[in-house]
C-alpha cells in the first residue's frame, strides 16, 4: 500500500513539475539562450538518489518520453537524458541518504543534470554550425547551474521526513 | 547456470539502462512513424487541456511587457493611419484637379500655395510657380470649384495672386441665370459683394455669378460665387452679398490660367477711353 502509494505520490508531483515546466519556461527563461531550470530534472534526480539505479533509470525514461511527447522537438532525447540523469543519481544512493541532505544535494543535483544536459544538447545540436564548446558553457553549463540553483528550494527548505527524525532524535 | 544468473544480477541495473537507452535510440530513429504522431497527439491533447487553465498564470507576468508594445504598436499604427488619411486627400484633391485640368479646355500651370494671407484687407497667396514657368501678370488664377485671384507679382521660381479677399479686387462678372452685370468687390472686413446692379435686377439667393466676356483679365464663364443674401444699397442699386466657390482656408492646390488678354481689344479700348478725355 505504502509502495503504492510512493509511485502515485511520485507520478502526481512529476506530472506538476512538468506542468510547471512548461507552463512558466518563459517567465524562468535566462537570456536569449532560453536558459531554464529543469523542475523535473531535479525530481528525478532526488528519485534516483533515495530509490536507486533501476527506479530512478525507469522513471526518467518515462517521464523524458512523456516530455518528449509534448515538447515537440526529438521523441527519445529527453527519454536519454532524464534516464542517464536518473541513473547516474543511483550511485548516490546510501543507506543514511547522505546526498539528500543538505548542499551534497546540490553536488548531486549539478552532477546528474550535467550528464543529462550534456547528452541533450549534444544530440540536439547535431548538425548545426554551433561548435561543441559553444554548447558545452552557453548550454550545458549555464543550465546544469541554473538547475542547482532552482534545487536550493530544496536544502533551504528540509524535508518533512527529517524535521520528523529530528524530532525523534531530540525526543 | 547460478553464477551466470548471479552475474546477470549484478549488472541488471545496466541491463535495464541499456533497454531503456536501446529503447529512447528506437524513438528517436522513428520520429516520423505515424504511431508516434499520435501518440504525441494525444499527450499533447491532454496536457494541453490542463494547461490552457494555468496559462493565465504567465500572462499576468507578460501583460505588462505586453501592455507597452501594444502602445508602442498603437502609436506606430496611429500615425501610419493618419499618414494614409492625409495621401487619401490628397489624392483626391489632386485627381480633382487632374479631371478639371484635362476638361477645362484652358491653358493651365498648377501650382502650390507656399504662402497665404486671409486676414487682411489685401489677401494674397504666394505660389511655387514664377516666369519660368510661363506665369505672368495678371493671368488668373483658378481652381476646379471656381475663380481664385489673379497674378499681381512674379519672379523666377514664384509668383504672388491676390484672391477675393482683397480690397484692390475689381472683376467684372454676371450671373449665370438672369445674365446681369456687375462688379464684384470685397469691403476689405468680411464680405464680397457685387455692386453696380439695378434696383429692380432679378437677382435671387443661389444665382452664381460668372466671370463676363466684358473683363480683358479673366475668361468668361468661370464661376466666382453664389448669391446668399440681396438687399438694397440705396434708392437705385442692390447690395449683394457672395459666397466665393473657393475655399480659401482649405486652399492647396491651384492652377494658372495662361491666359492672355487680346491685346487688339486692350488698345482699342484705351484709345478710345483717353479720346473721351
Amino acid at each position: 500500500m505504502n509502495f503504492k502509494y510512493g509511485i502515485l505520490k511520485n507520478i502526481l508531483v512529476i506530472i506538476f513539475l512538468l506542468l510547471i515546466q512548461k507552463t512558466f519556461i518563459k517567465i524562468l527563461s535566462l537570456s536569449s539562450l532560453n536558459i531554464s531550470p529543469d523542475f523535473v530534472i531535479i525530481m528525478l534526480i532526488y528519485i534516483g538518489a533515495r530509490e536507486g539505479k533501476i527506479t530512478g533509470s525507469v522513471y526518467g525514461f518515462l517521464t523524458g518520453l512523456l516530455a518528449d511527447f509534448l515538447s515537440g522537438t526529438f521523441i527519445g532525447l529527453s527519454a536519454i537524458s532524464y534516464t542517464i540523469a536518473a541513473f547516474l543519481a543511483g550511485f548516490f544512493n546510501t543507506e543514511n541518504e547522505k546526498f539528500l541532505t543538505k548542499y551534497l544535494f546540490l553536488v548531486t543535483v549539478f552532477a546528474c543534470s550535467f550528464a543529462g544536459n550534456f547528452i541533450y544538447f549534444w544530440i540536439y545540436f547535431q548538425g548545426t554550425p554551433i561548435t561543441f564548446p559553444e554548447v558545452l558553457v552557453k548550454y550545458v553549463l549555464t543550465s546544469s547551474a541554473y538547475t542547482t540553483i532552482v534545487s536550493l528550494v530544496y536544502v533551504i527548505f528540509p524535508r518533512k521526513r527529517r524535521i520528523e527524525r529530528s524530532f525523534l532524535g531530540e525526543a | 547456470m547460478t553464477r551466470i544468473g548471479q552475474f546477470i544480477l549484478g549488472i541488471k541495473e545496466y541491463l535495464i539502462l541499456t533497454v531503456l537507452l536501446i529503447f529512447s535510440l528506437a524513438f528517436l530513429f522513428s520520429n516520423d512513424n505515424t504511431q508516434i504522431r499520435f501518440l504525441r497527439a494525444v499527450a499533447v491533447g491532454m496536457f494541453g487541456t490542463v494547461q490552457s487553465g494555468l496559462s493565465s498564470i504567465p500572462n499576468v507576468f507578460d501583460l505588462q511587457q505586453e501592455n507597452k508594445m501594444l502602445r508602442e504598436n498603437n502609436i506606430r499604427l496611429s500615425n501610419e493611419v493618419s499618414n494614409l488619411k492625409e495621401a487619401k486627400l490628397e489624392n483626391i484633391r489632386l485627381t480633382k484637379l487632374l479631371n478639371f485640368k484635362e476638361t477645362s479646355g484652358l491653358g493651365l500651370v498648377s501650382a502650390n500655395i507656399v504662402n497665404k494671407s486671409l486676414i487682411q484687407t489685401r489677401n494674397t497667396i504666394t505660389l511655387n510657380v514664377g516666369e519660368n514657368d510661363s506665369v505672368f501678370v495678371n493671368m488668373p488664377v483658378i481652381t476646379d470649384a471656381g475663380l481664385a485671384g489673379r497674378i499681381v507679382s512674379t519672379s523666377r521660381n514664384y509668383s504672388i495672386a491676390q484672391i477675393l479677399f482683397n480690397k484692390d479686387m475689381r472683376i467684372t462678372v454676371k450671373s449665370q441665370r438672369s445674365r446681369i452685370d456687375g462688379i464684384l468687390t470685397y469691403d476689405g472686413v468680411s464680405a464680397v459683394s457685387v455692386i453696380n446692379i439695378q434696383k429692380n435686377a432679378d437677382i435671387v439667393p443661389g444665382d452664381v455669378f460668372i466671370t463676363s466676356e466684358y473683363s480683358n483679365i479673366y475668361p468668361s464663364g468661370i464661376p466666382v460665387g453664389t448669391v446668399v443674401d440681396v438687399g438694397n444699397l440705396d434708392n437705385l442699386f442692390k447690395k449683394i452679398i457672395v459666397v466665393p466657390l473657393v475655399d480659401f482656408a482649405s486652399l492647396e492646390n491651384v492652377f494658372v490660367v495662361k491666359y492672355v488678354p487680346n491685346k487688339e481689344r486692350y488698345a482699342l479700348e484705351k484709345t478710345f477711353q483717353s479720346g473721351k478725355k
